[in-house]
């Protein structure tokens, strides 16, 4: 039982189909179904091949159709070189298969059908052969895999159109939910028992983050914390002589200390053993309902294959995961390899991030860009980017350029924008006047964006974000690119001269030798980043359904360095079965042993399985994604399903338990507190009988208003508080004594000569009782009071120690002394205080 | 400034107080004025004769109560900056209006209701796209304790909208302006939250709900790091995505200066930067969910008669007009009013929850709670 699904689009009935159709001749058992994954419908763009100066004159006889000329163009002019294939497989040394043989061209395509799979090219029994390490020619055969898939991929994709293949979905190996060791939270084991003894003793001088030669993943880091999340994805607590840490030293030689690899090796191992041994396993809860288990790597490969890819001259998708080289597979020579400072690191999933370092190629084999793109005089900048912030300016993301001042092009991040700076024969040799994308707009966001610069004399230049056209026409008119300079490197993350650093990571960068149109890049956009899979856990059992025939299909990628996506479950069968009206609630994505605590968006799923809504994938059974945290890494974390409900089963989950809030006692506050600003306004207005709309008082009172106590807290009062109260208390009290308020002072002349002299109760005592109330505890003494405003209580010296005295004494006048009295008072804390 | 030392110092030797030194301090904490003292008098006599709420009323017909407590009172809620410094506004004047005419206060987040000044304080009228009435009513020194320069009238017939559309003053112009602006209106939610449920969402972070409600906005790698989204930001995301829905078709225009609802279709800010994350929640409608009612968070006693779930402001509204939290938290807010502190033990937690029961079992009457607190922080 298996099905085909997506990706053939309509092969075009050529020379090369027919040979297809003859050399596979299977591959019907499932139906064929249409394209998946959104890839647009390509157009044809004439490749103008680089010359290969290290290849021979080729004098046999012609391409006899197009499909051969194609092989040749794209594939075997390529491999046939002599630090590649070329060495063995021709028809000298006569290495079966002579797929690069130099006699003739046809006869080396023929041979070469027979070890290419035109459906998943990356399955070819070629690439297959050089990843694992048959004659690389770079140190990754990762690598060398990339490349020749992107040879045939080439070859291929001039006859298929949109790159169409097939992806068959077979059964995986059914497995029941086991038993799992997981990391505890508490890195003290970790510490005592790997990173102590073995790690900071032997890994420090390099794997951490205060290393001269800093390199990740930071497993020896001094901070615990760092260490234990780096390490985490290294070991394998079932299986520790599986660990990446033992593989690393027993099996790749990785820097083994001084007892050799085996002996270092096995230290690692037994360090880890330990470890293990003191977690005890989590087992799978019997009452739940599961699903099968599978983990990532056991899932098909979903992605790849759609992408327009026509006019790609350099391209990074930093699947190589360690080392010190982002490597070019493009498969268009020479290849722009990069080597990457200590300050970038390698991001999961595929990606680098940049953390003020940077990723530079060789000015020589960065020719490559002058070479073909001055030739094209258009080109496009495409990259998948990821920044850390948009605090960050004149960031250099891509660039191809001398320093700060002096470049052939550089899309950079400016907080919020990108820009576009090119060099032409209408621009500066900096490439200024940028183009930007608006700033209102706030295009750019930290986090995953597919952006894509283009430029073409016709069009000038235009910035594409997630697929739309975000900048506006650009005001520099097309040039030429003939001022451009091959002297220049290609950079990622920084400016040649290391001074203008991105922070952010890059998930893949492409350079294309056409101004891509909007099609193209949708096209790509679609396609997405990363390695995805397609999972298929099986429910055959629980829904008593045929053994191997029912499954959740997921799609799932390691969603960054932290986590995985689980992306658009479908209801599937693979055997041709039609279920229906089976009930689904509550759907749970469990990890090694037991439901992942975060992250469950399918939680409240409650359909019904029916195979009547099947599409292509199957029944959609929802259109959103879920992140959740990854934590032994892909090739160890087994997953499984978790179901409230699903078909005649069901799991009775406990309710999460309800906060218990226990308040705890506060220090003891403060009973008493100041008036606010406006209490303090109307207080004043209700003591001094004033309008507080009286122009006069209102205009104060607004200017003061905001340097008045704003809070009651008497903690808070400030000396400017007490500024602010004074100005408005003598403005009240100017208004109130202005208005010869009589009727509030019975018997006091606010017009009489010496007033104060003689008769100054009439005044005083009324406005210590309207401002300070009577017979009240909580307010001073009155006799205090009073005394300090008006009772003449030494008799001594020349001074008076009375406000009404000091102000007799000063020459005041009846209504100035009146105010100055009444200010005092009023703009007391009898007042201030509540 | 030696008057004020000495006044000070007379002060912070206060003896104990009697009835009408706790007339006084009820009197200035209602009020925010000194009473006169023909009105101390006839406080002193009614707390001595044990009838402290028949004295708060007294101090509760003083105008400043209206118009100097009570404005003050609300004015923090109805911005961003929760400063006190804003002028009077629809959204204060309906917190007003309801306390003075005892209103079903927990009605203050659905109800189509405003307040507006009345004849002459009527100029110039009350309006969608200004707040000049407002601040007329504010400059004039309108007595907001008189009905007949002060009172009620549909929010709707104010606004624009329809009644259904109006959820009390989380739809009223200022909040509006001041929320629903620009944005993905997650602000009116968090506001409301903070100043009518007394909790941020940081307190509310309930990792364990599920994320399916939350928005395509919401980046689940920011900066490429998704343990901060899973850490942080789903905590507080999946409870409150499903329920800011409810706002899905208001937006205040800054064109125009007035809050806009267009029924039926979801506003476009629901959908800024949907491609952080495509297969996040995508609005649909305005329909909410209150996933807080399971977990941790159910401890805001949301009503079990109540739906989980509805549609629009003026539902979610109810919902949480009708919870425990919401009493609580308004009871709260009018002791840090009344009292100038925070209940800090036992003894006050304790009068706190009686207020708060009383409040809900006597028509939500949020009068009675400056009453009852005012009685029990008059001193002894």
């Amino acid at each position: 039982m298996k099905k085909a699904i997506g990706i053939a689009p309509a092969l075009a009935e050529t020379g090369l189909l027919h040979r297809i159709k003859a050399v596979l001749g299977v591959l019907a058992a499932g139906a064929v179904l249409t394209a998946c994954g959104g890839g647009a419908e390509t157009t044809e763009n004439p490749l103008t091949q680089a010359p290969n100066p290290g290849n021979s004159v080729y004098t046999g006889p012609a391409p006899r159709d197009n499909d051969v000329f194609q092989f040749q163009q794209e594939f075997w002019s390529k491999a046939r070189t002599s630090e590649r294939c070329g060495d063995c497989h021709n028809e000298s040394v006569a290495q079966i298969p002579m797929f690069v043989r130099n006699d003739d061209v046809n006869l080396a395509y023929d041979e070469a059908l027979g070890v290419v799979d035109v459906n998943q090219p990356s399955l070819s029994r070629l690439v297959t052969k050089v990843g694992g390490g048959h004659n690389c020619w770079v140190d990754d055969p990762n690598v060398c895999a990339e490349i020749m898939t992107t040879w045939i991929e080439n070859w291929l994709g001039g006859n298929v159109a949109g790159g169409g293949r097939q992806i068959v979905l077979q059964p995986p190996v059914s497995v029941d939910p086991g038993a799992s060791k997981n990391f505890p939270d508490d890195p003290s084991s970790f510490e005592t028992l790997i990173h102590e003894p073995v790690l900071a003793e032997y890994c420090a001088a390099c794997h951490s983050s205060e290393s001269p030669n800093a390199q990740a993943p930071f497993i020896a880091d001094p901070d615990i914390d760092t260490a234990y999340a780096a390490a985490k994805s290294k070991i394998n607590l079932d299986a520790p002589e599986n660990s990446r840490l033992v593989i690393r030293l027993r099996n790749e030689f990785h820097n083994c200390w001084n007892v050799g690899c085996a002996q270092s090796a096995q230290v690692m191992e037994d360090a880890i053993t330990a470890f293990a041994n003191g977690i005890d396993p989590t087992t799978v809860d019997p009452s739940l309902i599961t699903s099968k288990a599978l983990r990532l790597v056991d899932g098909t490969i979903a992605s790849g294959g759609n992408r327009f890819e026509e006019a790609q001259i350099a391209l990074y998708e930093f699947k190589t995961g360690s080392g010190t080289v982002a490597y070019d597979t493009s498969g268009v020579d020479p290849a722009i390899d990069l080597n990457l400072t200590p300050d970038v690191t390698w991001f999961g999933g595929w990606g680098i991030t940049l953390n003020g370092g940077k990723a530079q190629g060789s000015t020589t084999a960065s020719a490559k860009l002058f070479d073909i793109l001055q030739e094209s005089g258009e080109f496009s900048i495409e990259a998948w980017v990821i920044p850390a912030n948009v605090t960050q300016e004149e960031a250099r993301i891509v660039s191809y350029s001398a320093g700060e001042t002096t470049r052939n092009f550089t899309l950079q991040q400016t907080l919020y924008d990108y820009d576009f700076q090119l060099r032409t024969n209408e621009t500066s040799l900096n490439g200024d006047p940028a183009l930007s994308t608006p700033s209102a707009d706030e295009v750019l966001q930290a986090t995953l964006q597919h952006v894509v610069a283009t430029y073409d004399p016709i069009n000038g230049r235009n910035i594409y974000v997630n697929g739309a056209l975000v900048t506006n026409t650009d005001p520099v008119p097309g040039g030429t690119l003939v001022d451009w300079q091959d002297t220049f490197a290609f950079v990622l993350g920084n400016e040649a001269s290391g001074t203008f650093p991105w922070m952010g990571t890059l998930r893949m960068v492409a350079v294309h030798r056409r101004a891509l149109t909007p099609e193209q890049i949708t096209q790509n956009f679609d396609v997405g980043v990363g390695e995805k899979f397609f999972m298929l856990f099986d429910i055959s059992e629980v829904i008593q359904a045929a053994e191997q025939s029912s499954y959740i299909l997921f799609e799932v990628q390691q969603f960054d360095s932290w986590a995985y996506l689980f992306d658009k479950p479908h209801f599937i069968t693979l055997d041709g079965s039609t279920p229906e009206d089976i009930p689904l609630e509550g759907l749970r994505i469990a990890m090694n042993g037991q439901e992942i605590r975060i992250g469950q968006t399918y939680a409240t799923m409650d359909r019904t399985l029916s195979a009547s809504e099947f599409g292509e994938l199957g029944q959609p059974l929802s259109t959103q994604g879920a992140v959740l945290g990854l934590e032994k890494g892909p090739e160890d974390d087994e997953f499984f399903l978790t179901f409230d409900r699903l078909a005649s089963t069901s799991f009775n989950r406990p309710e999460d338990p309800v906060a218990v809030i226990t308040p705890t006692n506060l220090d003891a506050q403060a009973r008493i507190g100041l008036r606010t600003f406006d209490e303090i306004g109307a207080t004043y207005a209700a003591v001094t009988a004033v309008d507080p709309t009286t122009p006069e008082v209102d205009v104060t009172f607004q200017e003061l208003r905001q340097s008045l106590p704003a809070v009651e807290d008497i903690n808070t009062f400030l000396s400017s508080h007490q500024v602010a109260i004074a100005q408005l208390a003598i403005q009240y009290c100017d208004a109130m004594v202005e208005s010869n308020p009589t009727a509030l002072f019975p018997g006091f002349n606010f017009n009489g000569v010496d007033e104060f002299g003689a008769n100054r109760d009439a005044f005083v005592n009324p406005l210590i009782d309207r401002i300070m109330g009577t017979s009240l505890g909580s307010q001073p003494a009155r006799a205090d009071v009073y005394a300090e405003l008006a009772s003449y209580l030494s008799g001594g010296g020349d001074r008076p120690d009375n406000l009404v005295d000091r102000l007799r004494a000063g020459g005041s006048d009846t209504r100035a002394i009146a105010k100055g009295v009444c200010a005092a008072m009023l703009g007391s804390a009898v007042t201030l205080v509540q | 400034m030696a008057l004020v030392g000495v006044l000070l110092a007379g002060l912070a030797t206060t003896a104990a107080a009697g009835p009408r030194e706790q007339a006084k301090r009820m009197h200035d904490r209602l009020a925010g004025v000194p009473p006169t003292i023909a009105v101390l008098d006839q406080m002193e006599t009614l707390i001595g004769a044990g009838n402290e709420s028949g004295a708060a009323d007294i101090a509760m017909q003083n105008p400043s109560f209206y118009n100097v407590t009570l404005k003050n009172f609300a004015s923090p809620w109805t911005n961003r900056e929760q400063s006190v410094f804003v002028p009077l506004n629809d959204y204060v004047a309906t917190v007003i209006g309801m306390v003075r005419d005892d209103v079903d206060f927990s009605t203050l987040l659905s109800a189509d209701l405003t307040y507006v000044g009345q004849g002459a304080a009527a100029n110039p009228a009350p309006s969608a796209t200004s707040n000049a009435h407002y601040e007329a009513l504010e400059a004039n020194n309108v007595d907001l304790s008189d009905t007949n320069l002060f009172n009620s009238t549909t929010q709707s017939s104010v606004m624009g909208i329809p009644s259904n559309a109006t959820a009390g003053v989380m739809t009223s112009r200022a909040a509006s302006e001041a929320f629903f602006v620009a944005g993905t209106n997650r602000a009116m939610f968090r506001f409301t939250l903070l100043n009518h449920m007394c909790n941020d969402m940081e307190q509310m972070m309930d990792f364990k709900l599920p994320p399916d409600m939350i928005r395509q906005d919401v980046s689940r790698s920011p900066g490429g790091d998704s343990r901060l989204f899973l850490n942080n930001c789903i905590g507080c995301h999946a409870g409150m995505d499903p329920l800011a829905g409810a706002f899905a078709y208001y937006n205040w225009n800054e064109d125009t200066g007035r809050l806009e609802y267009t029924a039926g279709t979801v506003q476009s800010k629901y959908f800024n930067n949907d491609l952080n994350f495509p297969p996040g929640f995508r609005t649909p409608d305005d329909a909410w969910e209150n996933r807080w009612r399971q977990g941790q968070n159910a401890y805001f006693g949301f009503d079990e008669s109540l739906p989980s779930s509805g549609t629009g402001a003026k539902t979610l509204g109810v919902e949480l007009g009708s919870s425990q939290a919401f009493a609580s938290c308004q009871v709260r807010k009018v002791f840090k009013t009344v009292c100038l502190r925070e209940p800090e033990d036992a003894t006050d937690r304790t009068r706190v929850d009686e207020i708060t029961n009383t409040f809900r079992t006597t028509g939500y009457r949020l009068k009675q709670v400056f009453a009852d607190t005012a009685a029990y922080c008059m001193g002894s």
